[in-house]
């Protein structure tokens, strides 16, 4: 009974991830840095934000490609002001969103490099 | 048993040695000047002021008389540290809700963009208040110089920097008399804790 335990221990610690679950994983790793580093200043760490002034982004409706493209650009309104980050390129920004995903959004699918490449085509 | 009373007494001392009450230091440059043969020592002390608020009203160091202050410096737009240290205000300001004493009072840096009906929107979205927390705004020479001259901290326009502006995250302490008790890093939770622990003395011997 022991060994056999054990052997399920060993076998759950050892289970063959595919490889898209790796990546997802890095990206999720990568993501939760890029976040700390770029995003947790205003909306902060636990995604709530800051009463009116900086929304919860954990409650965020946007969709994936919507989001990208306000990481890069950010946006200025009546409403509001976000900051634009020009330094993040797609590959930071794909962390960051599927890191959102991932912690706020119960979605385990990666948002891709390719993917995010495509909705920044034109912006710089 | 001799032993158990030094241990006592021990003690005793110690309690007695760590509620010895801590004074707070005058920051800034000291003068000294004499009246009638005795030495008279003169703290810097935060010359008037006159700036608008967010509700588009003159506030003025005659505003702060009897209180003691937190002053910053940011500006609405400012994607660094700002965020960060409003969000340990909103934390001093909730905490002192019912605190007549103590004001929150915020320059902004970049008053060419902050003009007193951005300032509103700023201070509405953080849902606080004049005057519990004032956000001014006025002649841009004048907030630098008053910044850097009275309370120690840089604020200047900078365009290298992300947002425009270089400034110190600071918060500082001032008291009734405007005397500056405190200089802290507004963007550390642990140093607003400092901060805290030492407005709590200002209270009982200000």
């Amino acid at each position: 009974m022991k060994s056999f335990l054990l052997a399920a221990l060993a076998l759950s610690l050892f289970a063959c991830q595919t490889k898209e679950e790796i990546l997802h994983d890095q990206y999720v790793i990568e993501g939760r840095i890029q976040y700390e580093n770029n995003c947790a200043n205003c909306h902060q760490s636990n995604g709530e934000g800051l009463r009116n002034l900086y929304p919860a982004i954990s409650k965020s409706t946007l969709s994936a490609p919507e989001l990208a493209r306000l990481i890069k650009q950010g946006r200025k309104s009546a409403t509001g002001y976000m900051p634009a980050n020009p330094k993040l390129q797609a590959i930071d920004i794909a962390e960051i969103i599927t890191f959102m995903r991932h912690e706020w959004g119960k979605n385990e699918q990666t948002f891709t490099f390719d993917s995010t490449r495509i909705v920044l085509k034109g912006i710089n | 048993m001799p032993h158990k009373l030094i241990y006592l007494v021990s003690f005793a001392l110690l309690v007695c040695g760590c509620s010895q009450d801590k004074k707070l230091p005058y920051l800034g440059k000291h003068e000294t000047r004499v009246v009638d043969g005795k030495t008279d020592t003169l703290y810097h002390q935060v010359p008037p002021f006159k700036f608008l608020n967010q509700d588009s009203v003159w506030v003025s160091e005659k505003d702060m008389a009897g209180k003691i202050y937190i002053a910053d410096f940011f500006f609405t737009t400012c994607p660094t540290i700002c965020p960060k240290m409003k969000t340990q205000l909103v934390r001093l300001y909730e905490r002192y809700a019912d605190n007549d004493q103590i004001r929150i009072l915020s320059h902004t840096i970049d008053p060419e963009f902050d003009r007193p009906h951005v300032l509103k929107q700023y201070a509405n979205r953080l849902q606080v208040q004049a005057p519990r927390w004032n956000m001014v705004t006025g002649d841009k020479q004048a907030i630098y110089t008053l910044g850097e001259k009275s309370y120690m901290v840089t604020a200047q326009e900078d365009k290298n920097e992300v947002g425009g502006f270089v400034h110190s995250g600071a918060f500082i302490l001032v008291d009734k008399q405007r005397h500056i008790r405190g200089i802290y890093d507004g963007t550390k939770e642990e140093e607003v804790n400092h901060l805290i622990e030492d407005l709590e003395i200002l209270l009982k011997t200000n």
